[in-house]
Formats: structure tokens, C-alpha cells, sequence
């Protein structure tokens, strides 16, 4: 038992100093545009992106006490896959006919039972002879969000990708019923890339108000934007003509980080009001909007709100959440 | 693996705090956070118990009746396991009511619960027999190639298996159907959306409008009858024995109902969502063989077959003297005796908490009677609907209707039933109308659940294949909600009357 726990823990150090994405697809168009971001992020031998597909649990309380499960294996005497699995295998192969990822790849296939659905979580595991890994993972959770969540309870990761479900609704819907980007996205402990209407090669917008965290931020975007050689803007906003120069100061420090880090800065500019707005506004010219997170904890978020999460919300682009 | 009783130094101790710290955030955020809403019925619970209890109520009325409220915020909100509430029923009864234990336990169980518990097993026993290929391949060997043909056979054939043997049960045979049909028609989900919209729904609507058909339809027509029986029906006064409704005299009232509405699906569907084949003969070729390399029938599969149809007639001949619960049983014990299922099959394809559930929900619907609670909530509801209009007569028909379909689409529709039933029979005595006719406008308009995934067994296990968006239940749901409601209170004002 204690052999276990340890190599459990060597795995867990060992798959820190990887860098490994995690990119949930739901069958849209839109989850499948945030897996080509990934395939480019990932080109380094030291990265692993593992793909997954979260299922409900499926509840024999609600199909009137015949456990869907019997259904499923009717289907699955048809010979029909289950839902999810031809998703994750369209990813897959996405990644592989890619130009980023192209090599051998071997195959490991491993299933682990959930307790109350039969048919588990299941597990195919790819590896090329660099060390890359690709993995594809069908999960049951209760709900997606938490789904998700527990997957980077397995492994960290450094980034979740998900497609936006389109569900964001005002305050009070989301209050009923959290969509789940905004669920993984107020909770999950790494960074969170929200893919929306994603149109690759506009670049990245860094949002910066001179916060130590902001400044983490525009550092790790050096390391990414070295990584995939795209082209980073600087913005900062004043809530009033007062605060003009602190923005601009604050956009000045992240212009020169970025060069020291050998990063060509395309934009740098300041804007003046309310600053989820103006970073909304601005930030539509690019592919990306990238924010810093706040520290608080998820139930602080909830309650203060901020700008990150306000920006996440509203915008009509994609957004990342750095942590 | 013992350790010392080191005295914990202040590093220690320093941890420990940190990790509690953590500990108590995580249980704010993630407990509370989840289960909000057990808590906020438990809140609504507690105030409505601590009001003054209002006039005609009786203390004990008021508390079964602030259990149904907190019952069916949990039931529509789900932050706890549903058998759980059902736990919290009887709980309430003995601790809240005072009822003794052993009285509670004998409100858990009668015909009704023993129908659901017998038709359950019957289900498993029926999807395991592996008939489905040949039941589709008798579809599409008359209704020929195409799809909007094979779509009405498919809803035919569905409906009437499932008016007979449950929803659920037929839902969950005939879905491979449905896919495989969908798939060998194209590899690419994206361009047979629109065909397998049409080929899934046909089966999960065809089943959900026969789940209406006859008793042992669905779990929801076996606890109105019992309703019927437990609240009018008196021995020594032979004037109630109409309120015994029995087998074939459900038939006689809802099985043209179900015939009605059988058309509309198909027709509904098309002009919904235009399929993007009409003809489906790739498909049907090479499911021919499929079912080809099956062979032929086997002594297994017509043993099923007889035991299917002796059960049909055990309900339609034996079940008014023996009860429903007994015929449902008595299948279901002859498909393990005979080894057509496992039991093992039986045990795992079973969610055991459904009759755990709608016994404490039939419990407490008989304690809302017995308290009186039932006929103030009928009082005050029909005074509430008299300056619609909605107090008595066709009104109060549309309204019941109305308000069942509105509470279906939250929760299972036998939960609905259960709920709800209670009230609406007061409403008809306090308004003097037929128990009957109201009685079997709540049961029939809580299959009505076409807009959710949730409402319906069919839908519910229809979705589970993936091909389908939530979105899409809300686009046909609607139109299928409108003619059923129409067809129905027709039916109620144009056929119910003379039977009654």
C-alpha cells in the first residue's frame, strides 16, 4: 500500500516538471479549435496533452428506475461505441495528421472502475519515442465541471482548455446552474483557456495592472508566446485621468520583461474607464484576451467578483486565466 | 503502521491549523456550495413549520404539508441523492408526526409500489432477451425504405410494445435500433444530425405517448389507481365501486388517446427536422444482415415471447383480482425460474431507490389526505383560480393540465404524480367534479414531459446515446406539449363523460 502511495507521489513530481495540457472536448467545434491551440503549445518533447471527455453519471432515478446502463449495453452488444469515444477519437486523430505532432505513436489502454457506473473511466495512453504523451480519457463524474476538476486532481497541469458551452446566462441562471467553463474556470488551481470563436494569428492581448500576479502572468506568456511564436500586446486600464500614469508605468514594466525575455511587444497602450469594458472593447481585435488571476479562493470570487471573471463572461473571444 | 504519542511540536501544530483552514474553506465552498439547496428547503421547511398554524389546518396537516413543499424543492433540485428524500419522509413521519414506525412502514408498501418494484425486473428480463433486431427488422420489412415510413413504424412499434410493458423498458431495447440505423447510414455525425433527431425521437415520443396506454404503462398510472382506490373507494358503500378502475377500463379511456397521438409524433418530427435522407436502403441492407447472421429463432427467444404474452393477459384478465403488483411479480419471478435473466442482471439493471422513492412518495401523499391537509390545499388552489374562470369545469380541466405538465418537466413524472395527485382529486370533490375525469387528466398530462431530458424514462434514456442536444428536446417538445394537451382535453370533454 505505501509502495503505491510513494510512486504516486514520484509520478506527481515528475509530471510537474512536464508541460501538460488538458483539453476537455465535447464533440463541438469549438473544443476542437482549443485542441489545435494546444497541439501548437505542446510542440516541445517536455509536454503531454491529455484529451478528455466527461459523462454524467448516468442516474436510473430519472429513466424511471431501469438504469440507463442496461441501454448502453444493448448498445454496446450492437457493437456501437459509447458517446465521447468517437469524439475523443476525431481529436486524436486532429492531433496526429497535425503538422506539430507527428511520429510513432504506441498504445496503452487501461480502464478503471467508477463505483455506481459500470462502464467507468477508460483510458488510452499514446507515447513517441521523444517521451510525448498523448492520452484520451473517458470519465464519469457527477456533473462535467467537477469532472474536470478531479482530472487535474490525478495529474497537474499547467493548462485546461475548454469550448465555451454557450450557456453563460445573467447572474441568476448562473446562480441555478454554473455553465461549466465558469465552474473549472473559478476553481481549477492552473491556468484556464476559455476558446470562443477562436481565430488563431491576431495574437495576445496582456491585460496588466502592475499586480505581482500580473506580472507572473506576462512572464509565463513569454514562455508560451516563445513556445508558439505569437505576437503579444500590453494593455492597461485607469479607472480615471488621475491614474493615467500608474497604467502607463504599469504597461512600461511589462513591455520591458517581455523584451528581456526576447518577446516582441506589437502593441502597448493605456485606456481610461471602467476596465472590464475597455479590456472587452480592446480585446477584440485579438485571438486571445490573457488575464492574471486574482488570489482569492473560489467562494471570495464568487462574492467580490473581478475583472478576470467579468472579462470571461462577457467577451466575445477567447480568454486565458493565468495561474 | 503504529507511531509514537509524540507530544506534536508548535510545526505541527502550525500544519494542523493550515490544513483545518483548508479544510473548512474546501467544506464552505464545495459542500455548502452544492447541497445549497438542501439547505435553503431545509430553512423553508423550518420557517413554514414555526408560522402559526393557519385556520382549518390542523397542526399535524401543516406538518405533512411543509414536508411535501421541502419534498418537492429536494425532487426538483436534486442537491441530495432523491432515495435519500424519500428516507427524509419516513424520518419526518415518525419523528415530526409522531406516527409509530411500524404504521409508516405499512403506508410504504401497497399494490401499486409492488407494480413498480415487479415491472422493473420485467423490464430487464424483456431488454435482455435480445429481441430488438428482429423487432426492427420486422419494421422495416413492412414499412419498406423510407424514412419517414420507417420513422412511423418505429414510433408504431415502440408505442405499442411500450404501453404494455413501460417506457423505459422498450426506450432502452429499441435505441441500438435507432443508432445503428443512423450510423450505417453515415460515419459522420454531422450529416445525419437532422435523420438521427427524427429516428431517436420517433422512439422516445412514440413511448411516451403510450406510456399513457394502459396501467402497467408506467409507474404514474398505477399510483393514481391506487389514489382512486385509497381515497373514494369504501366497501360497504357500493356506489364507489366505479373508483375501482381496472385494467381494461383504464384501456377503455386512454388507449385511443395514445392511438390519436401516434400520427402527430411523425408528422411533428418532419416538420421539425428535416432528415437528410429520405430513403434509407443502405441501412436496411446491411442491418438484413445483421439480423441474418443471428439465425433463427430460438427456443430461448419464443419461450420469452409466451411468458411476455401470458403477462399481458395476466394484467388485462387477473390483475383486478389479484392486483397488478402480483401479475408484475409473478413475470418477472417466471423469467428468473425459467433462467431467461440472471439475477445478477436483474440486481445491477434495477435502481432499487425508485421504489424506495415513490413508496415514501405515496406514503406521504395518503398522509396529506388523512390530515387534511390534501383538501386545504384544494380549498385555497381553487380560490385562487376562480377569477380566471379556472374554478370548475373545462377551466379547471385546462388547469390541472397545465399545472401537472408545468411540475412533470422538473421532476419524473411518477414523483409528479405522486405529489400532486392528492390535491387534484380534492379539487374535484371540493368542485364537484368527477375524481375520475381529473384523476386521468393529472395521470395522462404527466407524460407531457416532452421538453426535458429529465421528464420522461424515454428521453431520459434516449439522450444517454449522445446524438442528441439538450436544445433539441425544447424545439419539438413544445409542439408535441400542445397537441397532446389539445388531444387530451378533447378527449375530456368529448368521450370521458359518457364512460364516467
Amino acid at each position: 500500500m505505501a509502495d503505491t502511495y510513494i510512486d504516486q507521489k514520484g509520478l506527481f513530481e515528475r509530471r510537474k516538471e512536464r508541460y501538460r495540457v488538458l483539453v476537455c472536448i465535447d464533440g463541438s467545434d469549438e473544443s476542437y479549435r482549443g485542441l489545435s491551440y494546444a497541439a501548437q503549445a505542446a510542440t516541445n518533447k517536455n509536454s503531454d496533452i491529455v484529451l478528455l471527455y466527461v459523462r454524467p453519471i448516468d442516474q436510473g432515478l430519472r429513466s424511471g428506475g431501469l438504469q440507463v446502463r442496461v441501454a448502453r449495453e444493448n448498445m454496446l452488444s450492437w457493437g456501437l461505441e459509447l458517446p465521447g469515444i468517437t469524439y475523443l477519437k476525431r481529436g486524436l486523430e486532429q492531433l496526429i495528421s497535425g503538422d506539430e505532432l507527428s511520429a510513432d505513436w504506441h498504445e496503452k489502454i487501461t480502464h478503471t472502475d467508477i463505483e455506481g457506473d459500470p462502464l467507468g473511466d477508460n483510458k488510452i495512453e499514446y507515447t513517441n519515442e521523444v517521451g510525448q504523451t498523448i492520452v484520451l480519457k473517458l470519465k464519469t463524474a457527477a456533473t462535467i465541471a467537477s469532472g474536470i476538476l478531479d482530472q487535474y486532481e490525478l495529474g497537474p497541469y499547467d493548462l485546461i482548455i475548454l469550448g465555451d458551452s454557450g450557456s453563460w446566462g445573467g447572474w441568476a441562471k448562473s446562480l441555478w446552474d454554473p455553465a461549466v467553463a465558469e465552474k473549472v474556470a473559478m476553481h481549477a488551481p492552473c491556468s484556464v483557456l476559455v476558446a470562443r470563436g477562436l481565430e488563431r494569428g491576431h495574437g495576445h492581448l496582456l491585460c496588466t495592472d502592475g499586480s505581482e500576479r500580473a506580472m507572473r502572468m506576462v512572464k509565463r506568456s513569454a514562455t508560451v508566446s516563445n513556445r508558439i511564436g505569437s505576437k503579444l500586446s500590453v494593455m492597461a486600464v485607469a479607472r480615471d485621468n488621475e491614474d493615467k500614469a500608474e497604467a502607463q508605468e504599469n504597461v512600461d514594466i511589462a513591455v520591458a520583461e517581455l523584451k528581456s525575455s526576447g518577446v516582441d511587444v506589437v502593441n502597448a497602450f493605456t485606456r481610461v474607464g471602467n476596465p472590464f469594458e475597455e479590456i472587452i472593447h480592446a480585446g477584440k481585435e485579438y485571438s486571445f484576451i490573457v488575464l492574471g488571476s486574482t488570489g482569492k479562493t473560489g467562494l471570495q470570487r464568487f462574492f467580490l467578483g473581478n475583472v478576470s471573471f467579468k472579462v470571461m463572461e462577457h467577451a466575445k473571444n477567447s480568454v486565458i486565466i493565468t495561474r | 503502521m503504529v507511531r509514537g504519542f509524540n507530544i506534536p511540536n508548535q510545526r505541527v501544530l502550525a500544519g494542523v491549523g493550515a490544513s483545518l483552514k483548508k479544510l473548512i474553506t474546501d467544506f464552505s465552498i464545495h459542500f455548502v456550495w452544492e447541497k445549497k439547496w438542501f439547505f435553503i428547503a431545509m430553512v423553508v421547511g423550518i420557517i413554514l413549520l414555526s408560522f402559526p398554524t393557519p385556520n382549518g389546518l390542523s397542526r399535524e396537516a401543516m406538518i405533512v404539508l411543509s414536508m411535501s413543499i421541502v419534498a418537492t424543492i429536494l425532487f426538483v433540485t436534486e442537491p441530495i441523492p432523491l432515495p435519500a428524500v424519500a428516507l427524509l419522509i419516513i424520518l419526518g413521519q415518525v419523528f415530526l408526526l409522531g406516527s409509530s414506525s411500524s404504521d409508516v412502514a405499512k403506508t410504504l408498501w401497497n399494490d401499486s409500489v409492488l407494480f413498480i418494484l415487479g415491472s422493473l425486473m420485467l423490464a430487464v428480463g424483456v431488454v435482455k432477451q435480445k429481441l430488438d433486431k428482429r423487432i426492427a427488422w420486422v419494421i422495416v420489412r413492412i414499412t419498406g425504405t423510407k424514412t419517414s415510413n420507417i420513422c412511423f413504424g418505429i414510433s408504431v412499434v415502440s408505442g405499442l410494445l411500450a404501453s404494455f410493458i413501460g417506457e423505459h423498458t422498450v426506450a432502452a431495447m429499441m435505441l441500438p435500433v435507432g443508432i445503428t440505423l443512423v450510423t450505417l447510414t453515415s460515419d459522420d455525425p454531422k450529416k445525419v444530425r437532422n435523420l438521427a433527431a427524427v429516428l431517436l425521437f420517433s422512439i422516445a415520443y412514440g413511448c411516451s405517448v403510450a406510456g399513457i396506454g394502459t396501467p402497467s404503462g408506467g409507474a404514474r398510472n398505477a399510483i393514481m389507481i391506487g389514489y382512486w382506490r385509497e381515497f373514494f373507494f369504501d366497501p360497504s358503500n357500493p356506489e364507489t365501486q366505479k373508483f375501482l378502475i381496472d385494467y381494461v377500463r383504464w384501456m377503455v379511456f386512454a388507449y385511443p388517446m395514445f392511438l390519436i397521438q401516434l400520427p402527430f409524433v411523425t408528422l411533428v418530427l418532419f416538420l421539425t427536422f428535416k432528415p437528410e435522407y429520405r430513403d434509407l436502403s443502405r441501412a436496411v441492407v446491411k442491418l438484413r444482415a445483421q439480423v441474418e447472421s443471428e439465425g433463427p429463432m430460438k427456443a430461448a427467444d419464443w419461450i420469452s415471447i409466451i411468458l411476455f404474452l401470458l403477462v399481458l393477459m395476466g394484467w388485462v384478465f387477473m390483475s383486478d383480482s389479484v392486483g397488478m403488483g402480483t401479475i408484475a411479480i409473478l413475470g418477472a419471478t417466471a423469467f428468473l425460474i425459467s433462467g431467461l435473466v440472471r439475477w445478477e442482471d436483474i440486481n445491477s439493471g434495477v435502481n432499487w431507490g425508485v421504489v424506495l422513492l415513490y413508496g415514501a412518495a405515496i406514503s406521504l401523499g395518503i398522509e396529506m389526505k388523512e390530515t387534511g391537509a390534501a383538501i386545504w390545499v384544494a380549498t385555497n388552489f381553487l380560490n385562487l383560480l376562480e377569477p380566471f374562470g379556472a374554478s370548475d369545469g373545462f377551466g379547471l380541466w385546462a388547469a390541472v393540465s397545465v399545472l401537472t405538465t408545468a411540475v412533470t418537466n422538473m421532476m419524473s413524472n411518477g414523483a409528479a404524480v405522486a405529489v400532486l395527485g392528492p390535491v387534484v382529486l380534492k379539487m374535484a370533490v371540493v368542485a364537484q367534479e368527477s375524481p375520475i375525469i381529473i384523476g386521468f387528466i393529472t395521470a395522462i398530462s404527466s407524460a407531457f414531459a416532452y421538453l426535458t431530458v429529465v421528464g420522461t424514462p424515454a428521453c431520459t434514456i434516449v439522450y444517454a446515446s449522445g446524438y442528441l442536444k439538450t436544445t433539441d428536446f425544447l424545439v419539438v417538445g413544445w409542439k408535441m406539449a400542445l397537441i397532446s394537451i389539445v388531444i387530451m382535453l378533447a378527449a375530456a370533454f368529448l368521450y370521458w363523460p359518457y364512460l364516467v
